[in-house]
């Protein structure tokens, strides 16, 4: 539930005291001689850095905006989210301003009738509120009724940056630290299955809106203001999502044809259009085809995401039996990369 | 003397919307049981409540609703008027519009069919590949995994 404590009814702090509360986190030399104040953000361009965002009568020093993107390439600029400092605390925020958008997103040649929904990520920050699995932050609204949602920072970096780092090559990585990952990734989809038995959806499930935070390991999922518009299976493309992260996390990467035509001939003359992923058809889904040393309870989850699949998984819960199954055949306990 | 033991009708539930799939199963199920007696059917049109995350205000969520209800109204009608063409008396066709929360309209078709008692589901398959069937789901193919107690025909 939005927190309906409007900013215009709390008292606006001065000029002198906000210099001083930011004086407590800048050098002297960083701090504004003249402080914006802002309470209406319905022109988030307007919202830049060194200002003063007033919500709630609290105020939050907006620092840089946030970028949104994957392999470091055509990373977006999201000028609707903004870090910032709580002034009263000190503690490093995300600012989401209201960006409403309405857009048909294409995967592979399916059409998807989506939307950005700032009700939608206010809805579930109050939902997993004290989940360890996901990012934590409450909802207000600015003067003049945006829906503005204040999140933690999360300290750490995203899985898909951190996957790639792990072990010398991939059977180092398979052996030494995918079952560890593995059980962190069960837990993941739980997390998920949990906003699903709440009838909610993620509605962008990649990789890299997954972070390891910093502060005691755990993986929390981010970013939950997409909605799409579902047809029959309303958790399909959540579930299709979580299939991705898996093949991604058991391939310590995408597995590609590409790839595999430069590093891997003779895999790829093994491999028929029911390897690949069944949408994206370059990413090979059955990897025992490349690594064979892939377990048959881990391929068979896989292989519910390949083109040749026959039966696909409803809902988490089929899901989540098959990981149990396939994590008690990895046979490795959980350990160590938890702690890095 | 008058035969106590009256036969109770077999009441059939044509799940439409408006699709030519839906309409391929209305006119089949016309062409097969018009003139026949002995049955009623019941044309149910399910419309999944949208929710408030596609829409600005409540009240274009409600105008949305609205605007599906009147086409769906409207579509009914015509499709009643098929099935009484095709030989089934005016007092044995109903028709349904039904909005609601629906995560699946599958389930909410066979929620449907047993409120109602009706022994045989029809509904239309608009013949998916199988990429869609994995992202959306097919609502034929869960009426076929999840009915009990009823015939499911699926008209292609």
């Amino acid at each position: 539930m939005v927190n309906n404590h409007n900013a215009v009814h709390a008292e606006k702090p001065g000029q002198e005291d906000l210099r001083d509360m930011i004086a407590r986190y800048l050098p002297p030399e960083r701090v504004p001689k003249k402080v914006k104040v802002i309470t209406d953000t319905s022109d988030f361009f307007r919202v830049d850095y060194d200002d003063v965002v007033v919500l709630d009568g609290r105020p939050y020093l907006i620092r840089n905006y946030e970028r949104e993107g994957r392999f470091s390439i055509d990373e977006q600029p999201k000028f609707w989210v903004k870090r910032a400092i709580d002034l009263e605390d000190g503690s490093l925020k995300i600012i989401k301003m209201v960006f409403s958008e309405r857009f048909r997103a294409k995967v592979g040649d399916m059409i998807f009738e989506c939307v950005r929904s700032s009700k939608k990520e206010a809805r579930i920050l109050d939902l997993v509120r004290g989940h360890p699995n996901f990012m934590h932050g409450f909802s207000t609204r600015d003067s003049t009724g945006n829906i503005i949602r204040i999140i933690d920072y999360i300290p750490g970096i995203t899985m898909d940056i951190l996957i790639s780092r792990l072990g010398r090559n991939h059977e180092d990585y398979f052996y030494n630290y995918f079952p560890s990952v593995f059980v962190d990734y069960i837990e993941l989809v739980e997390a998920i299955a949990f906003l699903h038995r709440h009838g909610e959806k993620h509605g962008d499930i990649r990789r890299d809106h997954i972070i390891k935070d910093k502060r005691g390991g755990r993986y929390r999922w981010i970013d939950f203001d997409f909605n799409y518009w579902h047809k029959e299976n309303m958790f399909g493309y959540d579930l299709f999502g979580l299939g991705n992260v898996l093949v991604y996390l058991a391939g310590r990467g995408d597995v590609t044809t590409q790839y595999l035509g430069h590093n891997n001939q003779a895999a790829l003359q093994r491999l028929t259009i029911d390897d690949m992923n069944i949408i994206f058809n370059n990413r090979v889904v059955n990897l025992k085809k490349i690594y064979p040393y892939i377990p048959d309870t881990l391929n068979f989850v896989l292989l519910h995401f390949s083109a040749g699949a026959e039966v696909f998984y409803d809902d988490t819960g089929q899901l989540l039996d098959d990981l149990n199954e396939a994590r008690d055949n990895l046979n490795v306990a959980h350990d160590s990369v938890r702690e890095e | 003397m008058e035969n106590s033991g009256k036969l109770k009708d077999r009441h059939i539930l044509i799940a439409l919307d408006e699709s030519e799939n839906a309409r391929r199963a209305l006119l089949y199920a016309a062409d097969f049981l018009g003139g026949t007696p002995g049955f009623r059917a019941t044309l149910l049109r399910i419309i999944p409540e949208p929710p408030e995350d596609y829409f600005d205000s409540d009240e274009e969520r409600n105008k949305w609703i609205e605007d599906r209800r009147s086409t769906a109204k409207e579509m009914l009608e015509n499709y009643r008027k098929i099935l009484i063409q095709s030989g089934f008396r005016e007092d044995k066709v109903d028709v349904l519009i039904n909005v609601r929360s629906c995560p699946s309209v599958a389930k909410c078709i066979l929620d449907e069919q047993k409120r109602l008692g009706c022994c045989t589901v029809v509904v239309g398959r608009r013949g998916i590949s199988k990429k869609e069937e994995f992202i959306f789901g097919s609502t034929s193919n869960k009426i076929l995994h999840n009915g009990k107690n009823c015939a499911v025909w699926v008209i292609e």
